[in-house]
């Protein structure tokens, strides 16, 4: 009897075994899958790029005859250059700027308590809920007055990028809010000022979020079309990547320029993907490291 | 090493929360002065209000003679141990109790020499290179309180430093903090809601309930003569028995009556009551577990009480028992004053009497819960 009721727990353990490996092997084949539907137009961008024999859209995936032509075409032919600096530099600026604007606010939001700070918070909510492209007829005649436009695009829009910027506070406030107060308190008691306490503790505290911010604040130039497009105009000297690279996918000039496109999008992914791949580290670091509590 | 004076300190929350009340303390230079109470009485946030970590409402907070209501607490020159230490986490135990010497922008000889001093007082140089997350719990506590050595400040202000430890831990703790003491030598306040801590602990002290301070006195102040019914339940544990009964004067003498037994007050007590001019009234009476004496059988002067529930501690037994009305009494006996009979006998539902001497009991007021003799 007993040796019984071993045998059938133990084909049950058995059972439960085999019907979990089945499980893990049904989700790698669905991640398997995924993974190759994402990644496949990637490939197909970085191989058109070193396409040779055609410049334009073409039935087939893999290159005749590989070069860099594209490449060579794309600094010697066009603004490519000053767009990718261009760009380059409002993905700093506002990298730099907006992380200041937004850990600012999460700081004073998460630590101070003043009046006015619920309906600040709340109005903000409700703020963030219109679509930006709302006010941009109002911000092309403001900057237009101001000599923002065309040439001068990217500075203004640094300054529409920034401007709203701590409106963003969310996610880094309530990271902020899981540092325990008490070591603000501890800081304070220890001698240390307001602004102390937060550039010696809640900063180096906060990396994976202070990460996540320059991120963000790096890549939205880099993304932002619309915007840019409507400031820019069709002043070549004032484009970034994105606008610039766009008109070459109109119609007319499609045909000669579709594997340059190519090539300027493998070459706009690499600074992003180096920042992303250098910054992860101290992700990790940072969200390993945690506070320490009794 | 200073004095500290709180006058008229008042703490409201919001429009009309009360925390603190009417709070007038002299703390002297080199005091142990402990704040205990049970949670929510005010006793942290006086503490806070002392480190400058919440606004003062109202009165005036004074450390050596300067009115610190406005100052920032890096102005205020104090030092506090927090109760979930509130280390920083990314920095090792070195550089944790060396932050404010750094922000002094101290030479690095004066740090070097005071956090590795302040470790070897507190055993835990080897740990110096450590970070926090590293350390156990009493470890923790140890560089809490070595961040707050290297200071050398006024004031060291502990706010319920060892109620994160367990049991054991935190008697060791509780020992190394009356060594430390002695070794630091400046004015101490220590906020607990344990009784036992303020006890051992206090050159003084504080007993708050609801925002207003009950009682300040010595150890054998609050617990010989407590003010009122509050400090005398708060103060001793298990905590004392009160019950309202008579006190009857009769031939010169005072007697107590509770539960049909008549017991004469004798000693200081009773010269007391004759003292004030006290008669026959209604009043509470207060006697601590400890003070109830067995008796073998029924007399005029004993209670009897049938056991509820019998605790054996060690060195002595806690029984929980009740009395012919109902009303459940503490009653704490030596083991070594129990033969084993005795002992066997003490199961549930098992009947004793009791009685208590006539120069320990308490007397309260029934409507002002305050002391008579006080």
């Amino acid at each position: 009897m007993k040796k019984n009721n071993t045998n059938k727990l133990q084909k049950r353990g058995l059972g439960a075994k085999a019907s979990r490996r089945i499980g893990n092997a049904v989700i790698y084949v669905v991640l398997a899958l995924i993974t190759v539907i994402w990644l496949f137009p990637f490939f197909g961008i970085v191989l058109e790029s070193f396409r040779v024999e055609e410049t334009g859209q073409v039935s087939y995936l893999w290159p005749k005859e590989f070069g860099f032509d594209n490449y060579i075409r794309l600094f010697k032919e066009t603004d490519f250059m000053r767009w990718f600096l261009n760009t380059g530099l409002m993905g700093v600026c506002t990298a730099v700027l907006q992380t200041v604007f937004v850990l600012s606010m999460s700081y004073v939001l998460s630590r101070l308590r003043f009046k006015g700070r619920k309906l600040m918070m709340n109005l903000m909510l409700i703020l963030g809920m219109f679509p930006g492209f709302l006010t941009m007829l109002l911000i092309y005649k403001v900057f237009y007055d101001f000599g923002l436009t065309e040439q001068m695009a990217p500075l203004g829009l640094i300054i529409v990028y920034c401007a709203s910027s701590g409106m963003g506070y969310y996610v880094s406030k309530g990271f902020f809010d899981t540092i325990p107060k008490s070591l603000d308190e501890a800081a304070r008691v220890d001698g240390a000022t307001r602004f102390q306490v937060f550039y010696k503790l809640i900063l180096p505290l906060s990396k994976p979020i202070v990460i996540y911010t320059v991120l963000m604040g790096f890549m939205a130039p880099w993304g932002d079309f619309m915007l840019a497009n409507y400031l820019i105009h069709e002043n070549s000297a004032g484009m970034s990547v994105a606008v610039g690279t766009f008109e070459w996918l109109s119609k007319t000039m499609l045909n000669t320029n579709y594997t340059m496109f190519c090539a300027a999008g493998v070459i706009v992914a690499i600074p992003v993907t180096v920042v992303f791949l250098c910054l992860q580290k101290y992700y990790v670091e940072g969200v390993t490291g945690g506070a320490v509590k009794g | 090493m200073a004095t500290v004076k709180l006058t008229n300190v008042k703490k409201v929350y919001g429009k009309d929360t009360v925390a603190v009340d009417n709070f007038n303390l002299d703390i002297a230079d080199k005091e142990f002065i402990v704040f205990v109470g049970p949670s929510g009485c005010g006793k942290s946030t006086t503490l806070r209000m002392i480190a400058g970590l919440e606004d003062i409402s109202g009165g005036t907070i004074e450390i050596d003679g300067v009115v610190v209501n406005d100052l920032q607490p890096r102005d205020r020159n104090i030092a506090m141990v927090f109760q979930n230490y509130a280390l920083y986490p990314h920095l090792t135990v070195f550089e944790n109790m060396a932050f404010s010497l750094r922000l002094k922008k101290a030479p690095q000889e004066e740090v070097y020499e005071k956090v590795v001093k302040a470790a070897e007082i507190l055993g835990i140089t080897e740990y110096l290179t450590r970070k926090p997350r590293a350390l156990s719990g009493g470890q923790r506590q140890r560089v809490a309180i070595g961040r707050a050595m290297v200071r050398d400040s006024k004031v060291f202000l502990m706010d319920e430093p060892l109620s994160n430890l367990d049991a054991k831990l935190r008697n060791q703790m509780r020992a190394e903090i009356i060594l430390l003491r002695q070794k630091i030598d400046t004015t101490f306040i220590y906020v607990t809601h344990d009784q036992t801590e303020a006890m051992t602990l206090g050159d003084r002290i504080v007993i708050m309930k609801d925002g207003f301070i009950q009682q300040v006195g010595t150890p054998t102040e609050v617990f010989d003569m407590p003010d009122n019914l509050f400090v005398a339940e708060f103060i001793g544990a298990p905590k004392m028995n009160t019950f309202k009964t008579n006190l009857v004067y009769e031939g010169g003498k005072y007697y107590v009556t509770p539960y049909g037994a008549k017991i004469e007050v004798t000693g200081s007590k009773a010269e007391a009551l004759r003292a004030k001019g006290i008669g026959s009234r209604e009043i509470i009476l207060g006697v601590r577990p400890e003070h109830f004496v067995l008796v073998s059988g029924k007399s005029s002067n004993s209670i009897p009480c049938a056991i509820r529930v019998n605790e054996m501690m060690g060195s002595e037994l806690h029984l929980h028992v009740e009395e012919a009305n109902g009303d459940r009494l503490v009653v704490r006996i030596p083991t070594i004053a129990l033969d084993d009979e005795q002992r066997k006998s003490m199961g549930y539902g098992a009947t004793i009497h009791v009685t208590f001497e006539g120069k320990v009991m308490h007397f309260f007021d029934p409507e002002t819960e305050r002391n008579i003799l006080a």
